[in-house]
């Protein structure tokens, strides 16, 4: 028999015998089968829909049927300043937030973990969370009642002999006051991860500690800090990833036209032109697509970081 | 026992060592905590002020006077109730939705089978990658889902987050279980539903938690999707409340032949939007904060 022959008989058995355990685990196909559909239609359809990015849309034609115009959409969009300012906005916005935000979270988890009190810890803790399973639209509703020109905040202000501060108007602190929106409402339960990692230090290190005549500020910068500092890396690094995201949600509840050229990121961007009277469907994909290639490229290479760092990576 | 009585002599001298330091940390704590109760206080303190007083005295800590004519007004919309009934539809049905198909992948993934690395590969890529808004939008207007309540309850299936921490539950679950109910002949099917789930009840409710208070925000799907007045969730009509101006709203509750007082009809609105969140939250905290805290730990 020839090698080719034995090669075949090889593949055919293979293919026997898989074919088999596929027959004996039909009931895990069965059960897998909606979360599978799930993932076709409502991931993979829109992937196969991006063709439009190099497509005149047209409705009567459809995705697949409008014709092709090559990169003349990334041409147009590379021309329009709008762009740029959202890509750049983006950015700083990020920015701000992993230089602002992200270490106020880990102070914050550090802190809590040293409060003594245990009722005063739980009350704050449960109160510090609670924001955050509030939607951007409430919130946005109080901040935009509480922040405005004749809101309490300014109105407190006024008592106190100070000028009024147009928080929601002003281009030059807009992006702070996002930053600060958001510490408002997400610090509390992004800090309990760390805290978590926090109860996960062996104690006998605290022990060893105190022996060592190692006070409360002591223990806490040698002790807890470095036992969370891992997750606080790889916290870290995955935030880099999401660099392209600089919060959708927050953003479109609480901007106005005033703001557009500091607060405009790409998201509301793509909004904006998509559902405007001229919009033009293919410019907005090709929008998505410069959005998720960056992204994708920035997340494999964060998620590959982040399992030499600690071995686990985004999933 | 003399080491130990040491130790506790020294982490009780440790402690009252140390006032300065938990003092600034007690105030510094308590500070930010009432820079977030605040504007709740104020939020629900301007609803149910008269608009004479709101302009009189804006930075209030205790209210000065009374009215419940913002709700009036609220409870006058009949969007507020449509927006009540869909967005519990929405939750509901969607919260079983996801749980469905949370569990079986995420039990599935636990098994091993043909397949299995690629089938996960496929559904790990969307992570890093996906389509976008507009073949999104495309998508679901193909499927013929424009301005229906599924719009806003199949394309949000499964979070690969949640789905990665319930495997990783349910693989923590002794297998000695699992393989004494095949010996029973027992099938896959029987054995999720009558073996591990029960075990994993805590992790099936926190998850149903975080389904449900993501349906129950849930407003992006509805603005794209869903055109008539009634079958808008209630975020959304809260979002249109909010940035209504004061001569839209006047004319939306003409035939009241009120004058509204917006800032006050905005707060009401949002006190009735958020009402179910406050009243459910403090007692399902520890729910709430055990799925990411098992997340952590195992992650």
């Amino acid at each position: 028999m020839s090698r080719q022959a034995i090669a075949h008989i090889g593949i055919k058995s293979r293919l026997r015998e898989f074919g088999s355990s596929v027959v004996r685990r039909r009931h895990i196909y069965f059960m897998l089968l909606p979360s599978i559909a799930f993932f076709v239609i409502f991931r993979y359809i829109p992937i196969y829909g991006i063709q439009l990015a190099f497509k005149k849309y047209a409705v009567n034609l459809g995705i697949t049927g409008s014709p092709f115009v090559g990169f003349a959409n990334f041409k147009m969009l590379f021309v329009d300043t709008d762009f740029w300012v959202a890509v750049r906005n983006t950015l700083i916005i990020a920015f701000l937030q992993i230089i602002a935000f992200f270490p106020f979270t880990v102070m914050l988890a550090l802190l809590i973990n040293e409060l003594q009190q245990r009722r005063l810890k739980r009350f704050l803790q449960t109160l510090f969370t609670f924001p955050h399973f509030l939607s951007w639209v409430i919130v946005a509703g109080i901040v935009l009642n509480i922040m405005g020109q004749t809101g309490a905040i300014n109105n407190l202000l006024a008592v106190l002999g100070l000028n009024r501060v147009q928080f929601l108007t002003d281009q030059s602190i807009f992006r702070q006051f996002l930053v600060g929106t958001l510490i408002w409402k997400e610090a509390g339960w992004s800090c309990i991860l760390y805290l978590a990692a926090i109860t996960a230090i062996d104690p006998a290190l605290y022990e060893a500690a105190i022996i060592d005549g190692a006070n409360r500020w002591h223990r806490m910068v040698n002790v807890t800090w470095p036992g969370i500092q891992m997750i606080v890396v790889v916290t870290l690094i995955l935030r880099v990833g999401y660099i392209m995201d600089a919060g959708f949600e927050q953003i479109f509840n609480i901007y106005n036209p005033t703001v557009y050229p500091v607060a405009d990121i790409i998201d509301t961007y793509i909004y904006r032109i998509s559902f405007q009277r001229t919009a033009n469907f293919g410019v907005s994909t090709a929008v998505g697509l410069f959005k998720g290639l960056t992204n994708c490229v920035l997340l494999v290479f964060t998620d590959f970081i982040c399992k030499r760092v600690s071995g686990t990576g985004i999933a | 026992m003399p080491k130990t009585s040491q130790l506790n002599l020294l982490s009780k001298r440790n402690l009252r060592s140390n006032n300065l330091f938990d003092y600034i940390n007690i105030v510094f704590l308590c500070v930010f905590g009432l820079l977030i109760l605040y504007p709740f206080y104020n939020s629900i303190l301007v609803s149910f002020t008269p608009e004479s007083t709101y302009v009189k005295t804006p930075f209030m800590l205790y209210p000065k006077a009374f009215t419940l004519g913002s709700y009036y007004l609220v409870f006058r919309f009949k969007v507020i109730y449509t927006g009540y009934a869909v967005t519990l539809f929405v939750t509901v049905v969607g919260v079983l939705y996801n749980m469905l198909l949370t569990v079986l992948m995420a039990y599935c993934f636990n098994q091993s089978f043909p397949l299995k690395r690629f089938l996960f590969f496929i559904v790990l890529f969307t992570m890093f990658f996906s389509g976008g808004l507009i073949p999104y939008y495309l998508l679901i207007k193909d499927l013929g889902l424009i301005d229906t309540l599924f719009s806003m309850i199949l394309p949000t299936g499964i979070s690969i987050t949640y789905m990665t921490v319930m495997r990783k539950y349910f693989a923590a679950i002794p297998l000695e279980l699992e393989e004494s109910a095949k010996l029973d002949g027992a099938s896959d099917v029987t054995i999720l539903f009558r073996i591990i789930l029960p075990i994993a009840s805590p992790m099936i409710v926190t998850f149903m938690l975080y389904y449900g208070v993501e349906r129950w925000n849930e407003w992006w799907n509805g603005m794209l999707f869903i055109k008539s007045p009634f079958k808008q969730p209630l975020q959304l009509v809260l979002r249109s409340i909010i940035q209504s101006t004061a001569n839209e709203m006047s004319s939306s509750v003409a035939q009241a032949n009120l004058i509204p007082f917006t800032d006050g009809v905005k707060m009401a609105s949002v006190v009735v939007t958020m009402v179910p969140i406050m009243a459910v939250y403090p007692f399902l905290q520890k729910y709430f904060v055990q799925g990411l805290a098992i997340g952590a730990v195992k992650g």
